[in-house]
């Protein structure tokens, strides 16, 4: 089973980069959470999730982008999705939040989206 | 029921929710489901689960979750067994998505999956004794009920 990761990466614009790898459930939702927090605690609140090698996600996962992206909005960022894996991106489908956040491509396209 | 047939027990710990999915992949690999609904399924399986762990068991208290998995030619069935305190999905509405997302509400989205998943969720609920969750997913669609 793969293990999960979370690697983030400072770019230009105060936008953060954020990786995320493996299974995203009730059981790793903290530390997503956590990382999530403790950049909102450092001022960052552009997000940028690459969920590309995202193998799972369940609804504690999703609620930890539901919980933080009002947050994110509230202080002139935002958390756009990446490449979600189409098991990760039908699970945003079936929760109807694929209409509510932002999703890109790649970073040049998700860093026009805080333009 | 017959061709595919089997069942885990774990204790009430969200680590092994991977050993819940990995078990639920493989009873679907052996029916005759469709791969499009793999995902979906485990995910339902995995909300029950989950669900279960988080408000069965109070004061983390430990205890056990039976999950069972049968499957022939026309459904696939989960029932998920527990003896944790009642917790009925059938009390709980439909989210509003956006309403969730402006409270900034985190939970309550896995029994709406569940439902929305899955063609049929039965709850039994005998006090001290057994909670019964039981997951249905018709092969080929849900059958249309015989008319009178």
């Amino acid at each position: 089973m793969a293990e999960f990761h979370i690697q983030t990466k400072k770019l230009n614009n105060n936008i953060v980069f954020i990786a995320v790898q493996g299974f995203l459930d009730a059981h790793t939702f903290e530390e997503m959470e956590k990382t999530i927090n403790d950049l909102f605690d450092g001022g960052t609140y552009r997000l940028v999730v690459d969920l590309s090698k995202l193998d799972y996600i369940s609804s504690a996962g999703a609620g930890v982008f539901i919980g933080a992206i009002g947050t994110a909005q509230e202080n002139d960022g935002n958390i756009v999705l990446m490449k979600p894996s189409p098991n990760v991106k039908e699970v945003f489908d079936l929760l109807g939040l694929s209409q509510i956040f932002p999703f890109a491509n790649d970073v040049d396209g998700a860093a026009k989206l805080f333009a | 029921m017959g061709e595919v047939h089997d069942r885990i027990v774990i204790t009430n710990d969200t680590k092994f929710l991977g050993f819940v999915r990995e078990f639920t992949s493989r009873m679907i690999r052996q029916s005759s489901l469709s791969r499009e609904d793999e995902n979906k399924i485990i995910l339902a399986v995995d909300e029950a689960v989950a669900n279960i762990i988080e408000h069965a068991y109070e004061n983390q208290r430990e205890g056990t979750i039976d999950v069972e998995c049968q499957a022939d030619a026309q459904k696939f069935v989960v029932t998920i067994r527990d003896s944790g305190q009642q917790f009925a999905p059938e009390g709980v509405e439909a989210p509003n998505i956006e309403g969730h997302v402006k409270a900034k509400k985190k939970k309550g989205l896995g029994i709406y999956l569940m439902r929305l998943i899955m063609d049929e969720v039965r709850y039994t609920f005998r006090e001290g004794i057994q909670n019964e969750l039981v997951l249905v997913k018709y092969i080929g669609g849900k059958p249309k009920t015989p008319q009178a």
